[in-house]
Formats: C-alpha cells, structure tokens, sequence
C-alpha cells in the first residue's frame, strides 16, 4: 500500500475520535488522523487564554473574505452566542482552558481506558476536593460524598439520617426490580425520592441536583440511580471522592495523551490544515477490495488522502457523505440530554475558592496537609460562624430556583479550578458554568444573560473578591443540541463506510466515560468492517501493557 | 515499578526529556545507544512505549530521565503542546552531512524557547560523525540513517549510504565551527556524537545532568505534584493520584 493510503482516516481529534484512533493504532491498522484546528481536542480541546479568544472570535465575527470550510461552517452553527471580555490577560500560556469541563469517575469507562492504554502515565489527576449546593438560603452546603458522612453529619436528624441511609444503601445495590423502582423507572426523580423515600427538599435537592446531576425536576428516576449507583461506586478507589479532576484542563490534555499513542503506533498526525474535499468513490462491481473507498484532498498537501473506512466527527459530514454515513454507536443519550442546548461560562478570577470547612477537617485546623483536605469527608456544616477553608477543586450545584433571577426549571452546575490543576498561573482560578436551556423557547435570552446571575452568586459566595464579583476574563456561549444541527442519521450497518461519532453527555461526570464507550463501539465496528474475519480475535480495545520494566527499556 | 517501590527511586531525580530534529537525523539511534549502548544498523521500527527511561549516576545524585520522542508527531508541525509541557531538557539533533537539518535544528530551539520551560537545557548534537571520520569501518551502509519517508523517529530504519565509502570529510556539510558557534551565542550545550560508534552520546546526557537544576527541580516538585509529566510519580505527591494505583478494582467497569 502505498505511503497515502490509510485503512482509517479519522476526522477531529475530540475525545472520542482520540481513543478511537489510539486503538485502532494499537490493533495494528493504519490510521491518519486529521483535525482542521491546529491544536488537539476538537470541541474538547484545552486552549490557553489566547486561543480561546480566537477560538470565540471566530465563531462571533462575521465571515471572512475565504469560503469557510465545511468544519468552519459547521462550527458557527453550533457554537451560538458568543461573547466575550474585551481584554486578555498577560500569561496566557500558562492557562489550560477546557470547551469541555468534566470530572472523571473513579471508576467507569474513563479510568478504564487511560489505564489499559498507558495514557494515564502522560498527565496528572486529582480528587475532586468538593461537591456543594447552593440552598435555597443563598447559603453553600457541602454534600456528604459517603455513607460515612452521613453518620457523622450534625445537619441530618436521625431520623432523615435512617430515610438518607437506606436510599444510599438502596441505590447502590441492585435497585433493578425491586418493589421501591416498580412503574417508577420514568417518574421524575424528585418526586421518587419523596413519595418512596419520604426525603426532606433539602435532601432532595442534593441527592438530585449534586449526586446524581439532574438537570431538571422532570428528569426520570431510572438513569438517575444508574449514575447514582456508578458514582458511589467510584468512591474509595482513589479517596472518599468519586470523582477525578484532570491536570492541565482535562479533556483536552486527555485527548493529545491518546493521540501520542496512537502516534508511537505509527498513527500519522495532520492537524491545522483545511480539508478541501472528500469524495466517495465508486467501488467497481463487484469490488474486488483493492481500491479504497475514499479521497481526501487537504489544503497545503499535493498528495490526496485514500482510506477505506472514515470515522468523522459530525462537523466535517458533508451532506453528500451523509447518504452513506451512519451513527454509531446507536444514540442512547436519553431525550432530556440528547436534544438540550447547552449554555456555558469560562471565567477566570481571583482566588482562593474558599468553601465551608467540614467537621471533621475544623478537629485538624491549621493542619496544611493537602491530603486531608482532598481526601477527608465532607460534611454539611450548621453553625453560626462557619469556619472555611481554600479548596483547589469543587463542583458548585446551582438547583432549579436557588438563584432568585436565574432560571427556576434548570439546574447549573459550576467546576472550578485553581492553580493546583495545572490550568491556571499561580493565584488564578477558573469557573466553568454549564446550564441546559430550553432550545424550543421562543425568546431565546443570550449565554451571558442567562449565566451571568450565576457567575455573581459564585463568585461573592466562594471567594474574597469584593463587590461587584467581576470575573477578570469570561467567555459565555451556547451549544446548539446535536438533533438541531445534523438530520438524524440511520445507526450505521455493515454498508456504512463513513461512521459518525455521537456526542457525548455535557453533563460534568459522564462526558468522559461517554466518550470511552463510544469509542469502543466505534473500534469494534471499524474492525469488524475493515478485518471481517478476525473480529472474533480481538478481545478488548486496550492490548495487555507488556510489563512494565520491560516497556521502560523499549520503545 | 520495582524502582518505584525500593527505596532507591526516593532519591532519584525525574527528569523529562524531549528529543527534537529533522526526519532521518538519527533521534531514535542516539536514545538507543545511551539507553541500551546498542547500534542497530538494520534497526526494526520498534515502536509502542510512551517513553524511555534510564538512569544517569551524577556525584551523589541519581538522574532518572525519561527521554520522550516525537513519534512522527513533528512530521506535519503537530506536535502536542504536551510533548513540551515540563520538559526540563532537551536534544536537538541534526545531521553533520545535511546543512539544512541544521537550519531545521535552530527552528526546533526557537519553538522551545516558545513553547517550553524558559529554564529548560537543551543540547544541540551533531550526529553521524562517524561518516565524516577517514575510519576503515566507516563505511557506508551500517550508519545512523533513517529513511527519508518513514518520518516517525519510532520507526527508525537503516539507509543506505555507500557514498561514504571515499572522502569522508568532504561529506560533512555543517562544520563544526559554525555549529558551535551558533550553539554558544543561543546558549546551548554542544557535541558532535556518533549514535554508531556511540562518540559523545553519553557526553551530552552527563553534560545535561551537570546544568540541570536539581534542588529547583526538588523543590518545585514538592509544590506541583510531579516532576516529570508522567502520572506514575505523581501518587505520592500532593494531591495527585495514580490512576494505577488499585488498577484491578478498574476492571469490566464500562456500563456500557
């Protein structure tokens, strides 16, 4: 075969197509991999501060001069009301900017695959240090994350204590076809919690909103304790907290790690570089399986691209391709996620984040040891003055109605990260602020309007900047919901040779182990149409590591 | 692992150390030779690990370094911004008998002094010098060649190189003046090496050790979690976790 002809081409380096391709390198076949941005990660790419104002720049301003790519073109109907602050901050590099802020459950598809591909050896994790809800007092509480917090809480009475226990128990056993879920699989959770578990609304709101991360009040009972249950038992891998926080913005840092093994199996990288065409080529009839099925022609490269199997981001589908392209794996996403629009903040600011301190960290005060922050229980805190104390990494759960002027039927959940994840220079600190809006309002409001109540509340309630709590940069936009944007497209079948990854969850801890799963469908497929008969022979998407030692001796 | 475990590993220094340069300079042949003091002339792409590591006794120090290669990622310019991030050395290599791998070395300094840790130390190596040198086994087909179309650093193959076989020198199209020249006005270390004979390979990994800033690196590591960019160290460190730490828990978790 000669040096242009790829068995796989995959288009866009988001997460997905990132692991996808790391394993169909690892399995041996010969994979380009292109991505028409001249940085990593796609709609997931971590930017530093100067190449998120382009990044926001060119999807605001009007079109240049030059036909916009099919990708461009793409991107500006996805990526909606744009804004941005006027001025960037000096020491830009050194941000680390997440399109796709996410925390990682400790155990699930995620860990799964950065494990058994060795890329958790390139970054660096961390726990996440809390989970807190903004109550309905205005007052930040942070969420036990254990069935041993819950003992030690001095916020629950006994009795709520005994209801919250046997949800907790209840949830992550084997709730499937007990009396409790019977004919309630669909009912709204909240209601669930109420009626089943006789729960108080304060409880309520944290078991929905910060445990299982509703984003609504209407969001069904059974996906809810599927999360639920996935997120407890993530908890004590690592520490009492499920969840991880990846260094250097996360997803993005994640997806190069995946590219780079692919490469060192011989994946050849193309990024930054328009793709001018893509066309199908008419097979001869009956194919006799030496020509390729397709024609790549990139900008700036006179040698044409030819694979036989394209797996694509939506984004670079022409509708052309359409015809032939299928989705897979099949779109599970539940409605109530698949075909939300999402708004989103990025703001730098100010640190310390200070939050609550819990009990048991008040018996440790001045204890500077990090460990016992990151790893300790949190608990909710009830006291007149209520100690508090710095936390690098947090997730702040807005409910639906908490925020006097923000939105009453959605909930918005806020990531912040401080200097310790390797994302910010020293002292500075990121928000990240996600809220699914209704995309068949009629009077649509701007990203920024809708999000910037909760900015303010953020930043007054959980840092010392004084009023007004400005951020000192911010970003907000909104994410187009997939079904808006491309016709669904059939699930793809054994005739589909342009397979087309589906989007991941933006909710913070699936849109990780969304992408792992997709991904091995992906692969699976890709390698059942390209090797037919050994399909059987390939067990998993990771071969074994080899051992250690000797893998540190070679290349 | 076992070196992580033992009680040798707490004292060693990890440092990271990226390799840069054109296609075919011989990157991958000047690793192998400090890493395993091995020449593969007929050099099958070995390729699958995510980095190399060797140790490097320093007085009473232990160097760890942990030597990551391009993996073709440079071929078409791209190169991760990760491939930089906390790199604390690095190589740039260029070829004695191409004057523009040269010229493409200087970019590749220019790009660290972008990209990477403004403290970062970098080594400018000449290689191949052995096809320069009047030496009887000098000659042609054993050298440090890579194959001009198969850029990926981790698919290093043997070239052919007969030409060598007559006047040597008057192969050398980069002199050593000029290269050291410019190596002391941008502040770089300088070696002319021969991954095949392995003249000065290990020079520039002594040389290295020697300006890296070790109490810096100690010290800051405390602060950041980890020292070099791989995760496995990162465990003990603050805050940080190793994903690879109750790995067997991990396993069948896909909910798929």
């Amino acid at each position: 075969m000669s040096e242009t002809h790829f068995e796989v081409i995959v288009l866009g380096t988001g997460l997905t197509e990132s692991i996808t391709a790391a394993a169909l390198s690892k399995a041996g076949f010969k994979v380009a991999h292109l991505d028409e941005n001249p940085y990593y990660g796609g709609d997931e790419a971590s930017l530093t501060l100067d190449e998120l104002a382009q990044w926001a720049d060119e999807r605001t301003l009007s079109s240049s001069a030059s036909e916009p790519s099919r990708y461009a073109a793409a991107q500006r109907a996805k990526f909606r009301s744009v804004s941005r602050s006027g001025s960037v901050l000096p020491n830009s590099r050194q941000y680390s900017l997440s399109l796709s802020p996410s925390v990682i459950p400790s155990n699930g598809p995620a860990t799964s695959s950065l494990i058994g591909s060795g890329v958790s050896r390139y970054g660096g994790y961390k726990l996440l240090e809390r989970i807190a809800v903004f109550d309905r007092l205005g007052k930040v509480r942070n969420v036990p994350g254990s069935k041993e917090d819950v003992f030690k809480s001095k916020d629950l009475s006994l009795v709520d204590k005994r209801r919250l226990m046997r949800f907790l128990m209840f949830a992550s056993g084997e709730f499937e076809g007990k009396p409790e879920l019977a004919g309630n699989e669909t009912t709204p959770f909240p209601d669930f919690l109420r009626n089943k578990f006789s729960l108080k609304q304060d409880v309520i709101d944290a078991i929905t909103y910060a445990l299982a991360f509703c984003t609504s009040s209407f969001d069904p009972t059974l996906p809810a304790l599927h999360r639920i249950r996935r997120y407890l038992l993530s908890s004590g891998r690592y520490g009492a907290s499920p969840f991880l926080v990846g260094q250097y913005g996360g997803a993005g840092e994640i997806a190069q790690g995946f590219c780079r093994a692919s490469a060192v199996h011989g994946g050849v990288y193309i990024l930054g570089r328009k793709i001018l065409s893509i066309t199908h080529i008419e097979l001869s009839s009956p194919p006799d399986g030496t020509e390729p099925a397709f024609s790549l022609q990139l900008d700036d490269l006179e040698d044409r691209l030819t694979a036989d199997l394209i797996i694509s981001s939506p984004d670079y589908v022409s509708p052309e391709l359409r015809s032939i392209a299928g989705l897979l794996p099949p779109d599970t996403l539940d409605a109530s996620q698949g075909t939300s629009s999402v708004a989103r903040c990025i703001a730098i600011f100010d640190g310390p984040v200070i939050f609550p301190t819990s009990p048991s960290q008040q018996t440790l005060a001045g204890s500077e040891d990090p460990s016992l922050t990151s790893a300790d229980a949190d608990l909710p805190v009830e006291s007149d003055a209520e100690p508090q104390s710095k936390v690098d990494t947090a997730v702040l759960v807005f409910p639906p109605g908490s925020l006097p002027g923000a939105s009453a039927t959605a909930s918005a959940t806020v990531l912040l990260t401080g200097e310790g994840t390797m994302s910010t220079p020293a002292g500075k600190c990121i928000a990240y602020i996600s809220m699914p809006i209704d995309s068949q309002d009629s009077t649509p409001c701007s990203a920024e309007t809708l999000l910037k109540p909760y900015l303010q509340a953020t930043l007054s309630s959980v840092t010392t900047i004084s009023t007004p709590p400005e951020a000192l940069f911010s970003v907000f936009y909104t994410i187009n919901g997939h079904r808006e944007l491309y016709p669904r497209l059939s699930t793809a079948d054994s005739s589909s040779r342009v397979l087309v990854t589906p989007p991941s969850s933006p909710l913070l801890p699936e849109s990780m182990d969304d992408a792992a799963c997709n991904a091995e469908a992906l692969f699976r497929h890709a390698v059942h149409l390209l090797r037919p008969g050994q399909a059987g022979t390939v067990e998993g998407l990771w071969p074994p590591l080899e051992n250690q030692d000797e893998e540190e001796d070679s290349w | 692992m076992a070196e992580s475990g033992s009680g040798a590993a707490d004292k060693s220094v990890q440092v990271k150390l990226v390799l840069l340069g054109e296609a075919a300079v011989g990157k991958s042949s000047i690793v192998l030779r400090f890493v395993s003091n091995e020449f593969q002339a007929n050099k099958e792409p070995t390729i699958g690990a995510a980095f190399l590591t060797q140790k490097c006794r320093l007085e009473d120090r232990v160097l760890r370094y942990e030597i990551w290669d391009t993996a073709g990622q440079e071929r078409f310019h791209s190169l991760a911004p990760m491939y930089y991030r906390n790199a604390q050395a690095a190589v740039v290599v260029y070829d004695v008998t191409k004057a523009s791998s040269l010229e493409k070395a200087k970019s590749w300094v220019k790009e660290l002094q972008r990209q990477a840790n403004p403290n970062i130390v970098i080594a400018l190596a000449g290689n191949k010098v052995d096809l320069v040198q009047p030496s009887p086994s000098a000659s042609g087909s054993g050298s440090a060649v890579e194959s001009e179309d198969e850029a990926d650093d981790a698919t290093a193959t043997p070239g052919e190189n007969a030409a060598a076989a007559e006047q040597p020198e008057s192969l050398r199209q980069v002199p050593r003046d000029e290269a050291e020249a410019y190596a002391k006005e941008a502040g770089l270390l300088f070696f002319e090496t021969s991954a095949k004979t392995g003249e000065g390979v290990v020079e520039i990994f002594t040389e290295i050790a020697k300006k890296i800033p070790i109490e810096h690196i100690l010290a800051s590591s405390r602060g950041t979690g980890r020292p070099g960019a791989a995760g496995r160290s990162g465990g003990a460190q603050e805050g940080g976790v190793n994903l690879e730490e109750n790995a067997a828990k991990g396993k069948d978790a896909c909910n798929c």
